[in-house]
């Protein structure tokens, strides 16, 4: 699946610990346009746990969860229409 | 993000209510002069009665006279004219000020700002429900008290104090007496005729009023100075052109509250106490279980963050407060949870919900549901649930 680069938003939040990782998220979120795609970058074990919960809960879909040298980047991808 | 919110915010603020609006509106587009006396233009006159009735309506509510009631911005303002006011005007007979450690920022800050300026403070401690001990304050008052500020209810957990038995202290050592009734204000009974307080602050804010007028009541030959210079209006204690729309709006917020409203609120909040209590293990009750005003409830939910709680309660469509202030990065507690004796996991955990005129039982049920589930799923990622456990 190709993405669009444009339309992924980045959120750094390394070293940041709960509930800073999900206040960002939802601060995305919030701020995206449809069709846009959310890369979350942490390490903090329980907002690995805590933003999927919450994107569930809003009904988005979580395209991925990839884990590399400690750090986590989850990807969430809002509908065309949000 | 499209689930029908469900507001248990309500001490926070309230969603005005239509009918205040529609009596708002004529005082924008209509009668919008600024108040005047009978020797100017009708319109000014017309906006004049206006703001005269909203006056007369809510001191006849409190049990006062209209010319006891000072129209303000809201209660942060009604309670620093109140304190600061009555320090200035009575700084050459004492210097010592009471509060309870528990009060609304207004009060606290304001004092803090005082005791900084050189007054005398003395922040009374509160029991585990939140209430003064009233032997305490007896024993605190000296020959230098001017003026004790006890809040009537408090803005997170609900207790309410005994206004009647502090007033009567305070009269009796011929002390002025302040009390903080934002919280409580047309949801539990307050009559100034009956109780011998001389300064309350009210709000409209939490009755489903508009934001940005509040009032406060000065009993008549309190000596107070006012803090804001300008012109003359409310009786040259608080300059500035009048909020009339608001003042109007804020009288028709205060029509609208009924026994029978408060009564609805109250077994909503008791039912949600009730069911959080049985079917969410180790969650606890904060405040005084019956001295509480009707629309609050404020529950630890213990092994997990409030910020956490409020946030996923969010996503759920279900908007609540936190005694916690880790948004800031600061990571305060809340000086209330702290005050009862609770402790940094105490204040951390506790979830505030204030219910309103649009709650329905319904709402409770859902909450009751989600919040199980939240606080259920929290804990298997909290490391002080694992530690607990093990």
């Amino acid at each position: 699946m190709s993405i669009d680069t444009n339309k992924i938003k980045k959120v750094d939040c390394l070293d940041e610990t709960c509930p800073v990782p999900l206040v960002e998220t939802r601060k995305a979120i919030r701020k995206a346009s449809p069709g846009d795609i959310i890369e979350v970058t942490g390490n903090h074990e329980s907002s690995k746990i805590e933003i999927p919960m919450a994107v569930e809960a809003l009904g988005l879909e979580l395209l991925s969860i990839e884990e590399k040298n400690g750090n986590w980047i989850i990807r969430i991808k809002i509908p065309e229409e949000k | 993000m499209n689930k029908k919110l469900i507001y248990l915010d309500n001490s926070a603020s309230s969603r005005l209510d239509e009918r205040v609006l529609e009596t708002m509106k004529p005082y924008y587009f209509d009668t919008y002069a600024v108040a005047t006396s009978e020797f100017a233009y009708t319109l000014g006159i017309l906006s004049r009665e206006g703001l005269d009735e909203a006056r007369e309506k809510i001191a006849t509510k409190l049990g006062g006279s209209a010319e006891e009631l000072v129209f303000t911005s809201g209660s942060t303002e009604s309670s620093n004219l109140a304190i600061k006011g009555v320090v200035k005007a009575k700084q050459k007979e004492g210097n010592h000020l009471i509060v309870s450690k528990i009060d609304d920022f207004p009060v606290l800050n304001s004092a803090k700002f005082l005791e900084r300026e050189g007054l005398k403070v003395t922040f009374l401690d509160v029991d585990k429900d939140g209430l003064i001990d009233l032997e305490q304050l007896k024993e605190a008052i000296n020959k230098d008290t001017i003026l004790v500020s006890i809040q009537h209810a408090n803005q997170e957990i609900g207790t309410v104090q005994d206004i009647k038995a502090i007033s009567e202290i305070s009269k009796d050592k011929k002390i002025l007496f302040h009390s903080d009734a934002t919280h409580s204000f047309m949801r539990l009974p307050i009559n100034v005729s009956k109780i011998p307080v001389d300064l309350v602050t009210i709000s409209s804010h939490t009755i489903h009023g508009p934001r940005g007028i509040g009032a406060l009541y000065i009993k008549k030959d309190t000596p107070i100075k006012k803090h804001i210079d300008g012109g003359f209006q409310e009786n040259n204690m608080r300059a500035g052109v009048e909020n009339i729309p608001g003042a109007v709006g804020f009288a028709k917020a205060v029509e609208l509250v009924t026994e029978e409203e408060n009564d609805y609120i109250k077994n909503m909040r008791d039912k949600l106490i009730e069911k959080i209590l049985k079917e969410v293990p180790a969650t606890d009750l904060n405040g005084h279980r019956s001295k509480r005003t009707p629309q609050n409830a404020n529950i630890t939910f213990h092994y997990v963050e409030g910020e956490s709680i409020t946030l996923h309660l969010d996503m759920n469509g279900i908007a609540v407060s936190t005694g916690s202030a880790c948004f800031s990065r600061s990571l305060e507690a809340s000086h209330v949870i702290l005050g009862i004796g609770g402790d940094h996991e105490q204040a951390h955990g506790s979830v505030r919900f204030t219910f309103g005129r649009f709650n329905d039982m319904k709402e409770v049920d859902t909450v009751v549901k989600v919040i199980s589930d939240v606080v259920k799923r929290l804990r298997e990622i909290s490391p002080l649930y694992k530690k607990e456990k093990e």
